[in-house]
Protein backbone atom coordinates (compact mmCIF):
# COMPACT_ATOMS: atom_id res chain seq x y z
CA UNK A 1 0.00 0.00 0.00
CA UNK A 2 2.97 2.73 1.15
CA UNK A 3 4.92 1.81 -2.21
CA UNK A 4 1.72 2.05 -4.51
CA UNK A 5 1.21 5.79 -2.78
CA UNK A 6 5.25 6.30 -3.12
CA UNK A 7 5.05 5.11 -6.64
CA UNK A 8 2.31 7.64 -7.36
CA UNK A 9 3.97 10.43 -6.04
CA UNK A 10 7.07 9.91 -8.07
CA UNK A 11 4.83 9.76 -11.04
CA UNK A 12 3.53 12.91 -9.91
CA UNK A 13 6.45 14.51 -9.42
CA UNK A 14 7.10 13.46 -13.20
CA UNK A 15 4.07 14.75 -14.39
CA UNK A 16 4.41 18.03 -12.77
CA UNK A 17 8.11 18.62 -13.62
CA UNK A 18 6.85 18.25 -17.37
CA UNK A 19 4.00 20.69 -17.05
CA UNK A 20 5.98 23.16 -15.12
CA UNK A 21 8.53 22.89 -18.15
CA UNK A 22 5.41 23.32 -20.52
CA UNK A 23 4.03 20.13 -21.87
CA UNK A 24 0.53 20.39 -21.67
CA UNK A 25 -0.43 16.74 -22.11
CA UNK A 26 1.71 15.87 -18.67
CA UNK A 27 -1.20 18.26 -16.83
CA UNK A 28 -3.81 16.29 -18.82
CA UNK A 29 -2.35 12.99 -17.43
CA UNK A 30 -2.84 14.48 -13.79
CA UNK A 31 -6.16 16.00 -14.91
CA UNK A 32 -7.61 12.46 -15.67
CA UNK A 33 -5.70 10.98 -12.95
CA UNK A 34 -7.50 13.04 -9.93
CA UNK A 35 -10.68 14.12 -11.80
CA UNK A 36 -12.59 11.34 -10.78
CA UNK A 37 -11.30 11.62 -6.73
CA UNK A 38 -11.96 15.66 -6.93
CA UNK A 39 -15.33 15.02 -8.51
CA UNK A 40 -15.97 13.04 -5.45
CA UNK A 41 -14.88 15.87 -3.19
CA UNK A 42 -17.01 18.55 -4.85
CA UNK A 43 -19.82 16.73 -5.56
CA UNK A 44 -20.49 15.26 -1.65
CA UNK A 45 -19.56 19.15 -0.81
CA UNK A 46 -22.30 20.78 -2.85
CA UNK A 47 -24.99 18.11 -3.63
CA UNK A 48 -25.13 19.46 -6.53
CA UNK A 49 -23.61 18.32 -10.32
CA UNK A 50 -23.82 21.33 -12.85
CA UNK A 51 -22.19 23.25 -10.00
CA UNK A 52 -19.43 20.10 -9.24
CA UNK A 53 -19.09 20.45 -13.39
CA UNK A 54 -18.40 24.33 -13.04
CA UNK A 55 -16.00 23.93 -10.02
CA UNK A 56 -13.92 21.22 -11.22
CA UNK A 57 -12.72 23.34 -14.42
CA UNK A 58 -12.59 26.09 -12.28
CA UNK A 59 -9.94 24.50 -9.64
CA UNK A 60 -8.40 22.79 -12.80
CA UNK A 61 -7.72 25.97 -14.50
CA UNK A 62 -6.58 27.92 -11.00
CA UNK A 63 -3.46 24.59 -10.49
CA UNK A 64 -2.40 24.90 -14.28
CA UNK A 65 -2.38 28.80 -13.79
CA UNK A 66 -0.62 28.16 -10.36
CA UNK A 67 1.27 25.28 -11.14
CA UNK A 68 4.47 27.25 -11.39
CA UNK A 69 4.18 28.36 -7.79
CA UNK A 70 4.00 24.69 -6.83
CA UNK A 71 7.82 24.17 -5.15
CA UNK A 72 6.78 20.31 -4.13
CA UNK A 73 6.93 21.25 0.07
CA UNK A 74 3.57 18.79 -0.02
CA UNK A 75 2.46 15.92 -2.10
CA UNK A 76 0.64 17.37 -5.55
CA UNK A 77 -2.08 15.43 -4.33
CA UNK A 78 -2.62 17.45 -0.82
CA UNK A 79 -1.64 20.79 -3.03
CA UNK A 80 -4.34 20.12 -5.31
CA UNK A 81 -6.94 18.96 -2.58
CA UNK A 82 -5.83 22.24 -1.25
CA UNK A 83 -6.85 24.17 -3.53
CA UNK A 84 -10.33 22.13 -4.39
CA UNK A 85 -11.29 22.52 -1.13
CA UNK A 86 -10.98 26.47 -0.73
CA UNK A 87 -12.15 26.86 -3.59
CA UNK A 88 -15.62 24.57 -2.62
CA UNK A 89 -16.31 26.46 0.30
CA UNK A 90 -15.68 29.90 -0.91
CA UNK A 91 -17.89 28.60 -3.78
CA UNK A 92 -20.60 27.86 -0.79
CA UNK A 93 -20.17 30.92 0.80
CA UNK A 94 -21.29 33.09 -1.85
CA UNK A 95 -24.16 30.23 -3.56
CA UNK A 96 -27.97 31.08 -2.55
CA UNK A 97 -29.11 28.67 -0.09
CA UNK A 98 -32.22 28.09 -1.77
CA UNK A 99 -30.09 26.22 -4.81
CA UNK A 100 -31.56 22.54 -4.78
CA UNK A 101 -29.84 19.07 -4.96
CA UNK A 102 -28.77 17.92 -8.63
CA UNK A 103 -28.10 14.36 -7.98
CA UNK A 104 -26.02 11.50 -10.19
CA UNK A 105 -27.57 8.36 -10.14
CA UNK A 106 -26.45 5.35 -7.84
CA UNK A 107 -24.25 3.02 -9.23
CA UNK A 108 -25.96 -0.72 -9.10
CA UNK A 109 -22.79 -1.83 -7.16
CA UNK A 110 -24.54 -0.45 -4.02
CA UNK A 111 -26.59 -3.95 -4.11
CA UNK A 112 -23.60 -5.67 -3.07
CA UNK A 113 -22.54 -3.33 -0.61
CA UNK A 114 -22.47 -5.43 2.50
CA UNK A 115 -23.55 -2.76 4.75
CA UNK A 116 -26.06 -2.28 2.20
CA UNK A 117 -27.15 -5.60 2.49
CA UNK A 118 -27.12 -5.41 5.97
CA UNK A 119 -28.99 -2.83 6.33
CA UNK A 120 -31.90 -4.05 3.81
CA UNK A 121 -32.01 -7.52 4.64
CA UNK A 122 -31.05 -9.73 7.52
CA UNK A 123 -33.09 -10.24 10.78
CA UNK A 124 -32.27 -6.59 12.10
CA UNK A 125 -33.00 -5.14 8.98
CA UNK A 126 -34.22 -1.36 10.04
CA UNK A 127 -36.44 -0.83 7.59
CA UNK A 128 -37.75 -1.36 3.72
CA UNK A 129 -35.27 1.63 2.42
CA UNK A 130 -36.02 3.39 -1.00
CA UNK A 131 -32.54 3.87 -2.82
CA UNK A 132 -33.44 7.46 -4.03
CA UNK A 133 -35.14 8.25 -0.42
CA UNK A 134 -31.87 7.04 1.38
CA UNK A 135 -30.31 9.28 -1.10
CA UNK A 136 -31.99 12.10 -0.97
CA UNK A 137 -31.93 12.24 3.19
CA UNK A 138 -28.16 11.38 3.01
CA UNK A 139 -27.70 14.84 0.72
CA UNK A 140 -30.05 16.84 2.47
CA UNK A 141 -28.27 15.59 5.76
CA UNK A 142 -25.26 16.45 4.74
CA UNK A 143 -26.24 20.07 3.21
CA UNK A 144 -27.16 20.40 7.42
CA UNK A 145 -23.82 20.68 8.09
CA UNK A 146 -21.26 23.60 8.33
CA UNK A 147 -19.14 23.89 4.94
CA UNK A 148 -16.42 22.95 6.94
CA UNK A 149 -17.82 20.16 9.06
CA UNK A 150 -18.97 18.80 5.50
CA UNK A 151 -15.49 18.91 3.85
CA UNK A 152 -14.24 16.91 6.74
CA UNK A 153 -16.93 14.08 6.67
CA UNK A 154 -16.61 13.66 3.09
CA UNK A 155 -12.75 13.60 3.13
CA UNK A 156 -12.97 10.72 5.71
CA UNK A 157 -16.00 8.95 5.69
CA UNK A 158 -16.75 9.19 1.90
CA UNK A 159 -13.30 9.58 0.93
CA UNK A 160 -11.43 7.38 3.06
CA UNK A 161 -8.48 9.76 3.58
CA UNK A 162 -6.45 9.42 6.93
CA UNK A 163 -6.95 12.37 9.62
CA UNK A 164 -3.58 13.74 9.06
CA UNK A 165 -4.04 14.08 5.47
CA UNK A 166 -7.08 15.30 6.15
CA UNK A 167 -5.30 17.98 8.59
CA UNK A 168 -2.92 18.91 5.75
CA UNK A 169 -5.48 19.64 3.07
CA UNK A 170 -7.72 22.09 5.48
CA UNK A 171 -4.72 24.03 7.53
CA UNK A 172 -5.47 22.60 10.61
CA UNK A 173 -4.41 20.35 13.20
CA UNK A 174 -5.15 16.26 13.72
CA UNK A 175 -6.96 17.29 16.61
CA UNK A 176 -9.20 19.42 14.90
CA UNK A 177 -10.32 17.43 12.66
CA UNK A 178 -11.05 14.37 15.10
CA UNK A 179 -13.63 16.99 16.78
CA UNK A 180 -14.72 18.28 13.70
CA UNK A 181 -15.56 14.77 12.69
CA UNK A 182 -17.29 14.18 16.16
CA UNK A 183 -19.62 16.54 15.66
CA UNK A 184 -20.99 16.23 12.35
CA UNK A 185 -21.41 12.34 13.82
CA UNK A 186 -23.52 13.36 16.39
CA UNK A 187 -25.74 15.97 14.14
CA UNK A 188 -25.51 13.45 10.90
CA UNK A 189 -26.90 10.83 13.62
CA UNK A 190 -30.00 12.96 14.17
CA UNK A 191 -30.87 13.67 10.77
CA UNK A 192 -30.59 9.95 9.97
CA UNK A 193 -32.21 8.62 12.81
CA UNK A 194 -34.76 6.21 11.33
CA UNK A 195 -31.89 4.59 8.79
CA UNK A 196 -29.60 3.95 12.08
CA UNK A 197 -29.91 1.11 14.66
CA UNK A 198 -32.48 2.35 17.17
CA UNK B 1 -16.34 7.64 15.73
CA UNK B 2 -20.26 6.72 15.22
CA UNK B 3 -19.55 3.58 12.73
CA UNK B 4 -23.38 3.44 11.98
CA UNK B 5 -23.31 6.97 10.82
CA UNK B 6 -19.86 6.19 9.36
CA UNK B 7 -21.16 3.01 7.02
CA UNK B 8 -24.27 4.89 6.08
CA UNK B 9 -22.02 7.63 4.71
CA UNK B 10 -20.14 5.54 2.89
CA UNK B 11 -22.64 4.00 0.60
CA UNK B 12 -22.50 7.90 -1.33
CA UNK B 13 -19.46 6.58 -3.15
CA UNK B 14 -21.90 4.78 -5.26
CA UNK B 15 -23.46 8.16 -6.30
CA UNK B 16 -21.72 8.54 -9.72
CA UNK B 17 -22.00 10.77 -13.15
CA UNK B 18 -22.07 8.75 -16.05
CA UNK B 19 -19.18 6.38 -17.62
CA UNK B 20 -18.20 9.04 -19.87
CA UNK B 21 -18.29 12.42 -18.15
CA UNK B 22 -14.66 11.98 -17.01
CA UNK B 23 -13.27 12.23 -21.07
CA UNK B 24 -15.76 15.03 -21.81
CA UNK B 25 -14.62 17.03 -19.08
CA UNK B 26 -11.29 16.77 -20.66
CA UNK B 27 -12.50 18.36 -23.83
CA UNK B 28 -14.58 20.79 -21.96
CA UNK B 29 -11.20 22.22 -19.97
CA UNK B 30 -8.96 21.91 -22.99
CA UNK B 31 -12.22 24.97 -24.76
CA UNK B 32 -12.16 26.42 -21.61
CA UNK B 33 -8.54 26.73 -21.52
CA UNK B 34 -8.32 28.04 -25.16
CA UNK B 35 -10.77 30.64 -24.69
CA UNK B 36 -9.64 31.71 -21.23
CA UNK B 37 -6.14 32.41 -23.09
CA UNK B 38 -7.79 34.53 -25.28
CA UNK B 39 -9.76 36.36 -22.98
CA UNK B 40 -7.50 37.33 -20.01
CA UNK B 41 -5.10 40.61 -20.21
CA UNK B 42 -1.73 39.78 -20.23
CA UNK B 43 -1.14 41.84 -17.39
CA UNK B 44 -2.86 39.82 -15.00
CA UNK B 45 -1.83 36.53 -15.91
CA UNK B 46 1.55 38.30 -15.41
CA UNK B 47 0.11 39.46 -11.96
CA UNK B 48 -1.17 35.71 -11.15
CA UNK B 49 2.36 34.03 -11.72
CA UNK B 50 3.92 36.68 -9.46
CA UNK B 51 1.89 35.57 -6.75
CA UNK B 52 2.06 32.15 -7.42
CA UNK B 53 6.13 32.39 -7.36
CA UNK B 54 5.58 34.05 -3.87
CA UNK B 55 6.09 31.70 -0.86
CA UNK B 56 3.36 29.65 0.12
CA UNK B 57 2.22 31.45 3.36
CA UNK B 58 -0.38 30.70 5.83
CA UNK B 59 -0.66 34.10 7.85
CA UNK B 60 -3.56 34.35 10.83
CA UNK B 61 -6.23 37.02 10.41
CA UNK B 62 -4.69 38.10 13.27
CA UNK B 63 -1.61 39.02 12.18
CA UNK B 64 -3.29 41.25 9.80
CA UNK B 65 -5.53 42.94 12.21
CA UNK B 66 -2.11 43.41 14.86
CA UNK B 67 -0.50 45.08 11.33
CA UNK B 68 -3.84 47.33 11.15
CA UNK B 69 -4.18 48.39 14.43
CA UNK B 70 -0.31 49.47 14.36
CA UNK B 71 -0.81 51.27 11.46
CA UNK B 72 -3.78 53.15 13.02
CA UNK B 73 -1.19 53.71 15.98
CA UNK B 74 1.48 55.26 14.19
CA UNK B 75 -1.44 57.55 12.40
CA UNK B 76 -2.40 58.58 15.11
CA UNK B 77 0.69 59.36 16.98
CA UNK B 78 2.00 61.47 13.79
CA UNK B 79 -1.21 63.49 13.50
CA UNK B 80 -0.87 64.25 17.83
CA UNK B 81 3.09 65.31 17.17
CA UNK B 82 2.22 67.66 14.49
CA UNK B 83 -0.46 68.93 16.63
CA UNK B 84 2.03 69.82 19.20
CA UNK B 85 4.17 71.41 16.80
CA UNK B 86 1.37 74.23 16.15
CA UNK B 87 0.44 74.57 19.40
CA UNK B 88 3.72 76.90 20.29
CA UNK B 89 2.70 79.19 17.71
CA UNK B 90 -0.71 80.04 19.23
CA UNK B 91 0.61 79.95 22.88
CA UNK B 92 3.25 82.69 21.53
CA UNK B 93 0.26 85.04 19.84
CA UNK B 94 -1.37 84.66 22.81
CA UNK B 95 1.85 85.91 24.36
CA UNK B 96 2.95 88.17 22.31
CA UNK B 97 3.31 91.76 23.94
CA UNK B 98 2.79 93.55 20.66
CA UNK B 99 -0.13 95.79 20.70
CA UNK B 100 -3.05 93.58 18.92
CA UNK B 101 -5.51 94.37 16.03
CA UNK B 102 -8.91 92.80 14.86
CA UNK B 103 -8.48 91.75 11.49
CA UNK B 104 -11.97 90.86 10.25
CA UNK B 105 -14.34 93.48 9.57
CA UNK B 106 -16.79 94.31 12.61
CA UNK B 107 -19.32 92.56 13.33
CA UNK B 108 -17.64 89.27 11.77
CA UNK B 109 -15.80 87.95 14.64
CA UNK B 110 -12.95 88.48 16.55
CA UNK B 111 -9.43 87.40 15.11
CA UNK B 112 -6.39 89.12 16.66
CA UNK B 113 -3.21 89.69 15.21
CA UNK B 114 0.13 91.43 16.40
CA UNK B 115 0.90 94.90 15.00
CA UNK B 116 4.20 94.87 13.18
CA UNK B 117 6.55 98.04 14.18
CA UNK B 118 8.51 99.51 11.59
CA UNK B 119 12.02 97.77 12.87
CA UNK B 120 9.95 94.81 12.06
CA UNK B 121 9.32 94.83 8.58
CA UNK B 122 10.75 97.93 6.26
CA UNK B 123 8.63 99.72 4.62
CA UNK B 124 7.66 98.76 0.93
CA UNK B 125 5.77 100.47 -2.08
CA UNK B 126 5.19 99.65 -5.54
CA UNK B 127 6.07 102.46 -8.08
CA UNK B 128 4.52 101.56 -11.76
CA UNK B 129 4.66 97.65 -10.92
CA UNK B 130 8.29 98.16 -9.66
CA UNK B 131 8.66 97.56 -5.98
CA UNK B 132 10.72 99.77 -4.04
CA UNK B 133 12.04 99.96 -0.72
CA UNK B 134 14.57 102.21 1.68
CA UNK B 135 16.59 99.06 1.90
CA UNK B 136 20.25 99.65 -0.56
CA UNK B 137 19.97 97.35 -3.74
CA UNK B 138 22.15 93.79 -4.00
CA UNK B 139 22.93 94.89 -7.17
CA UNK B 140 24.20 98.24 -9.03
Amino acid sequence: MAEVAEEQEINDVDLVARTQDGDPRAFDDLVRKYSPRLYGLVYNMTSNHEDTNDLLQDIFSKAYRSIRGFKGKSSFYTWLHTIATNMTINFLKKRSRTRGLSLDDVDNGIHHDPDFIEMTSGPDARREVNLKELQTRLNEAMMKLSNEHRAVVTMFDIQGMPHAQIGKILGVSEGTVRSRLFYAHRQLQNHLQEFLIP
Amino acid sequence: MNSDVHKLLRLKRYEHPTPDYFERFIDEFHDRQRSELLRQPAWKLAWERLVDSLPDLRVPRLAYAAVGAAAVAVSALILISQQDQGLPATTLALNDPRPMVNVLPPGRGDVRLPVSSRSDFPPHYVLEARPVSYESPYSF
